[in-house]
C-alpha cells in the first residue's frame, strides 16, 4: 500500500506540512490542529515531521472499545466521528504519539491520508514527506538516534573548551 | 502545490473564525505599557485593515499619530511597533515576517527594520496582529505571548545572556523547544544602549536597522517570546490563495534574479557585487581584494563545501535559503554558526579585509548574538583598522588592542569593548558617524555614514548610485526603495546605465512604494520578488478584497509620506541627504574607478524629488501629491503658517 515515506534529513522545519495538513482537518490554517507535527531534533537545528505511520499492528484500533476506528479503502486507520465516545483509549495505545484529542469535540483525531491525496506531501518544498509504495517503518528511529548522539558530542567538546 | 477541496460538510474547525474581518487577519493589536505594566488589545476595523494593510505600513501611522517631536529615541513615550501583515501565517512562501517600526536610536528618525523567521506566523496564531509597546519598565522585563494572554514578567535571569542564549533560555522556560515559541531578543549591546543594536531571533534573523535594539533597550524590554498559538487563520479564498502561492513559487524558482537566491541564498552577491566594483573592501580604500585571496572559494557552491550544513527555514517557506552551519577547522571548530547573509561576508569580512570564509561565518555569529547591525559593524571595525593603519588612532587609545585588517579576533574583542562600553568601546558604540565626529581630524574622513547617520548596508555603493541615493534620501533608516524587481512592470527600462544620474534618479523615484508595499504584508523581501500582480493576488485572495498593483503602489507611497512627515518632524531634513566624504567618495581602483558620485549628486537629488513629487528645498510632499493620496490632512500641518519660514 501506499504509505507517507519521511526522510528527516531533507527537513528543513518549514512546517508547511504542518499547514497543508491543518487546512485539510479544519479549512483553515491552524497548525494546532495538525495531524503531522514537525519535531526539533539536536536543540534547534534539525526538524523532522512525523505522522501516523498506518502500522499494521494497528494498536489504536485494537484498543478502541466500539469499534469507531476502522481502515479506510486507502488504507488509513480512520476514526468514525458519530462512534467515537471520546475514552482517550487510543491516544494511550498508540506507540507513536500520532492519534489525538480533541477536547472541544470530545472526539479522537487522526491522520487519514487525505483520502489517497496527502496535503502533506504535495506540500512539502524539498520532498521529505512521499506518498510511495512501501512498507511501512520507523522514519525517524535512526535518525533520532545519530542526530541526539551528534548533538551530545558537540556538548561535550563545547564543554571541555568552554 | 494543490490541496483537495474542502467541502462545507467537511470543515471541523472548532475555534470561532472571525467571519467578519478579511481573511489573513487576527483581528488585534497587542498594546502594552511598560511604565504601568497595563497590557490591553485594540480592535481594529476592516477598513483600517485595508488602510494600513500591516508592517510598515501600520507602524508608520502609530508613529505619526503617537510619536510627537519631542520624544525622542530613548523617551519612554516612543513605541516600539513590532507588527506582522495579513500573509503571514498563511501558505505563501516566507511568511513568518516581522516587521520593527520606531523612532531609532541611530537616525533619531522613522524607522522600518524586517525579519523573518517564525514572528510573525506566532504572532497571527496567538490572535495578534502586531505589538505597540510604549513606556519603560522599572526593572527588566520580557514579554510573554501565549494564545491570546499576554504578560510581563521578570527578565533577571536573561540579563548579559546574548540571543541566542536568551533564546535558549526562554525556550527552557517555557518547555517549549524549536518553532514551538519564537524569541526576538536584544543583547549585550541593546542593554547598554550600543546605538546600532539590534533585535534579533529564532537564531540568525535580525532586524538591525536604526538602532531598535537601543529603542528596546531603552525600554528595559530584553525579550518578546511568542508561543505558537493554536488559534486558527482563515483565507477569503483558499484555492486562490493556493495558486497565487504557486505562481510565486514558480517566479522565485525559475526568474533569474530570484533562482539564485533560491539555489544558493545571498551567497552569490559576494562575486557578483565584486564583478561590478560594489563589494565593500577594507572600509572603501580599495575594490581589489586583498593578496592571495582565492576568488573560487568564493563561488556559492564553494562556500558550502567543508561546513557540516543544516537547513533552516522560515515559515512555510520553500526557498531553503537559511542555514545552520558548523565551524569545521581553527580555533573555533565544532561551534553552531548561522551561515551568514551576503552582509554578513561584507560586513563581518570584506569591509574589514578578512576573506577567509570560516573566520567571517564566525565573527558574523558573533554580531547577531551580542546583537549589533553587522553593517555598522563593517563600516565601525574597517574605520578603526584604517585608522590605526594611517595612525589616527593609536594602540593606547584603543586599550592597548591592535587591529590590522581581516584580524576577526581582535575584531570580535573591540566587539565586545563596544558591547559593554569599556574604554574607547564608548565612543565607537555610538556608531562611526559621532565616533568620527568626536575623534576628528583626518580620521573624520574615512567613515561611511549617510548626512541622516543611518548605516548604508554591505555595499560598495560609489558603484550603486541608485542605492546611495536611495539611502541617503530614505525615511526608514535604511535603503527605502530597493533594488527594482520587475521595472518594467513600472513602465522603466529593465536595464539602465548605472552611472548615468538621470536614469538611477529616476528608476528609484519610481518604485518608491514597493518596498513598504512588501514590508506591510508580513512577508520576506527575497519571497517578494516576483509580480507586483502575484502579490496583489495572494493579498487578495486572503483578504476577499479585490487588490490591485495601482492600490499596492497607492498604498506604499502614502506610507513613504508619513515616514517622511515624521522625519521632517524629527528635523530630518533635505540638507542632510548626502554621502559622508568617504561614502561619496570616487574608488581609486576596480570596475567603477574613476566614477564619481559626487559631482552629480544635486543633479540625482533633483530628479528624484521631482519624481516623488516632493519639494526639493524644504523636503516636504507637495501638496497635489499629498491630495493624490487622500492625506489631505497632512497639508496644513506640513505646510500651514508655522512651516513657512522652513
Amino acid at each position: 500500500m501506499k504509505v507517507l515515506r519521511i526522510i528527516p534529513e531533507r527537513c528543513t522545519g518549514c512546517m508547511r506540512c504542518e499547514l497543508a495538513c491543518s487546512y485539510v482537518q479544519t479549512g483553515t490554517f491552524q497548525p494546532a490542529r495538525s495531524v503531522i507535527r514537525v519535531a526539533p531534533f539536536e536543540a534547534h537545528t534539525s526538524y523532522a515531521p512525523y505522522t501516523c505511520p498506518q502500522c499494521a499492528e494497528g494498536w489504536c484500533m485494537t484498543a478502541c472499545p466500539v469499534g469507531a476506528i476502522t481502515i479506510s479503502p486507502v488504507g488509513a486507520k480512520i476514526v468514525l466521528d458519530d462512534q467515537c465516545v471520546g475514552c482517550k483509549l487510543c491516544t494511550i495505545a498508540c506507540p507513536y504519539g500520532t492519534i489525538f484529542y480533541n477536547p472541544e469535540t470530545q472526539k479522537a483525531f487522526k491522520c487519514d491520508l487525505c483520502g489517497g491525496a496527502p496535503a502533506c506531501a504535495e506540500a512539502c518544498p524539498t520532498s521529505a514527506i512521499e506518498y510511495v509504495e512501501a512498507e511501512t517503518g520507523d522514519w525517524l528511529g535512526v535518525f533520532a538516534a545519530t542526530r541526539a548522539a551528534r548533538h551530545h558530542e558537540m556538548q561535550v567538546a563545547g564543554a571541555e573548551v568552554g | 502545490m494543490r490541496y483537495p477541496v474542502i467541502e462545507e460538510s467537511t470543515v471541523r474547525s472548532d475555534d470561532p473564525v472571525r467571519q467578519d474581518l478579511p481573511g489573513g487577519y487576527a483581528g488585534s493589536l497587542l498594546r502594552v505599557d511598560l511604565t504601568s505594566g497595563r497590557i490591553w488589545t485594540q480592535p481594529w476595523t476592516p477598513a483600517e485593515m485595508r488602510q494600513y494593510l500591516g508592517g510598515a505600513g501600520l507602524g508608520a501611522q502609530l508613529l505619526w499619530e503617537e510619536v510627537p517631536a519631542e520624544v525622542g529615541w530613548d523617551h519612554p513615550d516612543n513605541r516600539l511597533i513590532l507588527a506582522t501583515g495579513p500573509l503571514a501565517g498563511l501558505p505563501v512562501w516566507g511568511t513568518g515576517g516581522l516587521s520593527v517600526v520606531t523612532r531609532g536610536a541611530m537616525t533619531n528618525g522613522a524607522t522600518s527594520t524586517q525579519a523573518n523567521g517564525f514572528f510573525g506566523a506566532c504572532l497571527k496564531y496567538s490572535g495578534f496582529d502586531a505589538i505597540v509597546v510604549q513606556g519603560q519598565a522599572s526593572r527588566w522585563v520580557y514579554l510573554s505571548v501565549h494564545d491570546g494572554v499576554a504578560e510581563l514578567r521578570d527578565a533577571a535571569f536573561l540579563l548579559g545572556k546574548d540571543t541566542w542564549q536568551t533564546q535558549d533560555a526562554l525556550h527552557a522556560r517555557h518547555g517549549l523547544p524549536g518553532h514551538q515559541m519564537s524569541v526576538y531578543s536584544i543583547g549585550p549591546a541593546g542593554e547598554n544602549l550600543v546605538r546600532f543594536a539590534a533585535i534579533a531571533g529564532d537564531y540568525g534573523h535580525v532586524a538591525s536597522k536604526n538602532g531598535c535594539g537601543a529603542v528596546m533597550g531603552a525600554k528595559r524590554l530584553k525579550a518578546v517570546a511568542i508561543a505558537r498559538g493554536t488559534k486558527a487563520l482563515r483565507a477569503a479564498d483558499p484555492q486562490g490563495l493556493f495558486q497565487a502561492a504557486d505562481e510565486i513559487a514558480y517566479d522565485l524558482k525559475t526568474n533569474p534574479t530570484a533562482k539564485s537566491l533560491y539555489e544558493y541564498g545571498t551567497l552569490w552577491g559576494v562575486l557578483n557585487l565584486h564583478g561590478q566594483g560594489a563589494l565593500p573592501i577594507k572600509n572603501y580604500t580599495t575594490n581589489i581584494p586583498p593578496e592571495g585571496t582565492d576568488l573560487a572559494a568564493w563561488e556559492a557552491p564553494s562556500l558550502r563545501q567543508g561546513f557540516d550544513h543544516r537547513g533552516h527555514q522560515c515559515n512555510a517557506c520553500g526557498m531553503h535559503h537559511c542555514h545552520m552551519q558548523v565551524i569545521p577547522t581553527g580555533p573555533h571548530r565544532g561551534e553552531l554558526v548561522d551561515e551568514p547573509e551576503y552582509e554578513g561576508w561584507a560586513g563581518a569580512g570584506w569591509a574589514i579585509g578578512c576573506t577567509d570564509p570560516v573566520a567571517i561565518s564566525w565573527l558574523n555569529t558573533q554580531v547577531d548574538r551580542a546583537c549589533v547591525d553587522v553593517n555598522e559593524f563593517g563600516w565601525v571595525i574597517g574605520w578603526v583598522m584604517e585608522c590605526q593603519e594611517k595612525g589616527y588612532l593609536t594602540k593606547e587609545q584603543l586599550g592597548g588592542l591592535e587591529l590590522r585588517w581581516g584580524d576577526v579576533e581582535a575584531a570580535a574583542r573591540l566587539l565586545h569593548m563596544i558591547n559593554q562600553r569599556q574604554g574607547f568601546g564608548t565612543v565607537l558604540a555610538e556608531g562611526v558617524k559621532r565616533a568620527a565626529e568626536t575623534v576628528g581630524g583626518p580620521a573624520a574622513a574615512c567613515a561611511i555614514y549617510t548626512g541622516k547617520g543611518s548605516s548604508p548596508r554591505g555595499h560598495d555603493h560609489r558603484a550603486r548610485w541608485e542605492e546611495m541615493l536611495d539611502t541617503c534620501t530614505g525615511s526608514t533608516g535604511t535603503l527605502e526603495t530597493g533594488p527594482p524587481v520587475h521595472p518594467t512592470e513600472f513602465g522603466m527600462p529593465a536595464r539602465i546605465n548605472p552611472f548615468d544620474p538621470d536614469a538611477v534618479a529616476k528608476n528609484v523615484g519610481t518604485h518608491l512604494g514597493r518596498r513598504h508595499f512588501e514590508d506591510s504584508l508580513g512577508a520576506c523581501i527575497f519571497t517578494t520578488r516576483t509580480l507586483m500582480e502575484n502579490l496583489c493576488r495572494a493579498l487578495s485572495a486572503a483578504t476577499g478584497w479585490e487588490y490591485r498593483k495601482e492600490e499596492a503602489m497607492h498604498f506604499g507611497r502614502r506610507t513613504a509620506v508619513l515616514l517622511r512627515a515624521f522625519d521632517l518632524r524629527c528635523g530630518l531634513g533635505p540638507e542632510l541627504e548626502r554621502p559622508s566624504p568617504r561614502y561619496g567618495s570616487i574608488p581609486v581602483d576596480g570596475p567603477a574607478k574613476g566614477q564619481d558620485v559626487a559631482r552629480h549628486w544635486e543633479q540625482m537629488l533633483d530628479v528624484w524629488y521631482e519624481t516623488v513629487g516632493y519639494d526639493r528645498k524644504t523636503g516636504r510632499p507637495l501638496p497635489e501629491t499629498l491630495r493624490a493620496l487622500g492625506l489631505d490632512d497632512l497639508i496644513p500641518v506640513l505646510w500651514g503658517p508655522e512651516n513657512r519660514r522652513r
